[in-house]
C-alpha cells in the first residue's frame, strides 16, 4: 500500500516539511513529495527527513510568467529534482507543459469554462505526463462552486478514460489540517465520479513514478545499474 | 417490543474518528461536531442521500468520537467526514480511525487506551530568521506557533503555523519522530 501524497511546506504553506511528514505518517501514508515552487526556500528540509518511518521527497512545482521562461525552468529543475509538476494556471501553461516531456505531473484545474482539450490529453498521454486532480474545492467548496467543479471534473475524467491517461489525486494540502487519510481521500475521489480501483492507483502512482526517475538512466532505455 | 422483524432490522456500522484542531479542542461540543457532520452530508448527497445513511454520534469526548451509520455507506460517511474543513469556523480536520460491526469491537481496535501525550501551552518565543513567534501549545514533537507576522499563514485559513520540535532544533539526530524517540 504505498500511497504518496503532494503538499506545500512553509512558506508557501502554513505548515513545515517536517510537520507535513509526521501528519502524513500517522496517517498511513508511505511517502510525502513537497512540491514547492522555489524549492531553495523551504524550511528546515533537514528536519522533515529526520521523521522516520516515512520517505520526504523534494519535488519542485515549475512556475514562471511566460510559457518560454518555464520551459528553460522546468529544463533546469528536471537535473536536480526527481518529480517536476507544473500547475496549469493558463491555457498557455497547459498547452506547454502537455508537450514537455521533461514535466512529469501537470496539476489540471477543473473549471467548466476550461476544460481539458483533446490535444492536452493527446499531447499528454504521448509524453508520459499523469494528469493530477486536485481535490482540495472538495474540501473548502460548498454548494454551487463545488457542483460546478464536479462537473468540470466528469469531464476531464471521461477525456483521460478516453485517452488512458493516468490520473494522480491529491488533497492539494497547504497545512497538516489539510491532508487526509489515503481511504478518505479515496472515498472523496470516489463520490467526485472516479471509480474505486482508478482512486487506488492514483494514490499510488506518484511512488511508481519517483521509483522509476530515482533510477540511473543514461539514455533512453539504457541504465546504470 | 420490537417494531420489526429481524430480517428487516438495517445493519449497521460505527466508525471511530479523531478531531485535528487548531487551538484548544475542549472548546468544541459534541453538538456541534454532529451538526458540522450533518451539515457535510446534506451539502454533499443532499435530503435524499442523507436520509438513506441514518447517520448518529454515539459518542465524543473532545478528541475522538465514534459515529453509527448504514453498513452500505461507508464511502459515502467517509467522504462527508473528510470534507469537513471547520468546526464553529475554527480550522478542523477529521481523520477516520476505523470502521467495526459493534461499538464494543470499534473501541476496542481503534480507541487508544492510554494516551500519555498531551497538549501543553506554552508561552515560549521563538526568534530565528526565516520564523519569529509565539509558541500556542506542544503534543510530543508537535509544535504550534503564532507567527508575528500574520501573512506568513496566508492563503491556508489557519491562524497557527504547524512546526516539530525538529524544525526548533529541539531534536534529536536518532529521534524516530515520535515523544519516546527524543
Amino acid at each position: 500500500m504505498s500511497f504518496f501524497e503532494f503538499a506545500k511546506a512553509y512558506p508557501e504553506g502554513s505548515s513545515s516539511a517536517s510537520r507535513m511528514a509526521y501528519t502524513a505518517r500517522h496517517l498511513g501514508y508511505c511517502g510525502v513529495i513537497i512540491l514547492s515552487r522555489e524549492p531553495e526556500r523551504i524550511f528546515m528540509p533537514e528536519a522533515a527527513l529526520m521523521i522516520k518511518g516515512i520517505d520526504v521527497t523534494f519535488g519542485a512545482q515549475a512556475h514562471a510568467s511566460s510559457p518560454r521562461a518555464l520551459k528553460s525552468r522546468i529544463g533546469s529543475l528536471r537535473s536536480r529534482f526527481h518529480l517536476v509538476a507544473v500547475r496549469g494556471d493558463s491555457d498557455e501553461t497547459i498547452r506547454m507543459a502537455s508537450e514537455d516531456p521533461n514535466v512529469d505531473i501537470l496539476i489540471h484545474p477543473c473549471d467548466a469554462r476550461r476544460s481539458m482539450t483533446i490535444a492536452t490529453a493527446r499531447a499528454a498521454r504521448q509524453n508520459q505526463i499523469s494528469i493530477a486532480f486536485d481535490l482540495s474545492p472538495m474540501i473548502h467548496l460548498r454548494g454551487n462552486p463545488r457542483a460546478r467543479w464536479m462537473e468540470a471534473l466528469h469531464r476531464n475524467l471521461q477525456l483521460m478514460r478516453k485517452f488512458d491517461i493516468s490520473p494522480v489525486i491529491t488533497a492539494g494540502a497547504v497545512s497538516h489540517l489539510d491532508l487526509r487519510s489515503p481511504r478518505d481521500l479515496m472515498a472523496l475521489a470516489e463520490v467526485a465520479g472516479f471509480d474505486p480501483h482508478e482512486a487506488k492507483e492514483a494514490l499510488r502512482l506518484p511512488g511508481r513514478l519517483l521509483e522509476y526517475r530515482r533510477r540511473n538512466w543514461v539514455g533512453p532505455g539504457v541504465e546504470i545499474i | 417490543m420490537r417494531s420489526r422483524l429481524p430480517v428487516l432490522r438495517s445493519r449497521r456500522r460505527y466508525m471511530i474518528f479523531e478531531l485535528d484542531l487548531e487551538g484548544d479542542s475542549s472548546a468544541i461540543q459534541a453538538k456541534e461536531v454532529m451538526s458540522e457532520i450533518a451539515s457535510s452530508q446534506f451539502s454533499l448527497f443532499g435530503d435524499q442521500g442523507a436520509s438513506k445513511n441514518r447517520l448518529r454520534l454515539i459518542s465524543f469526548d473532545g478528541r475522538a468520537g465514534i459515529i453509527r451509520f448504514s453498513h452500505d455507506h461507508i464511502t459515502e460517511t467517509r467522504a462527508a467526514l473528510a470534507a469537513i474543513c471547520s468546526i464553529r469556523g475554527i480550522r478542523a480536520a477529521i481523520h477516520t480511525k476505523g470502521v467495526s460491526g459493534t461499538i464494543k469491537s470499534a473501541r476496542e481496535k481503534y480507541l487508544p487506551r492510554l494516551d500519555k501525550l498531551k497538549y501543553e501551552s506554552d508561552g515560549r518565543r521563538i526568534e530565528r530568521e526565516e520564523v519569529s513567534g509565539c509558541v500556542i501549545r506542544t503534543h510530543g514533537v508537535k509544535v504550534d506557533l503564532c507567527p508575528d507576522d500574520r501573512n506568513k499563514s496566508a492563503g491556508s485559513d489557519t491562524e497557527y503555523l504547524g512546526l516539530t520540535s525538529f524544525d526548533l532544533s529541539g531534536g534529536h539526530e536518532d529521534a524516530d519522530g515520535t515523544a519516546d524517540g527524543l
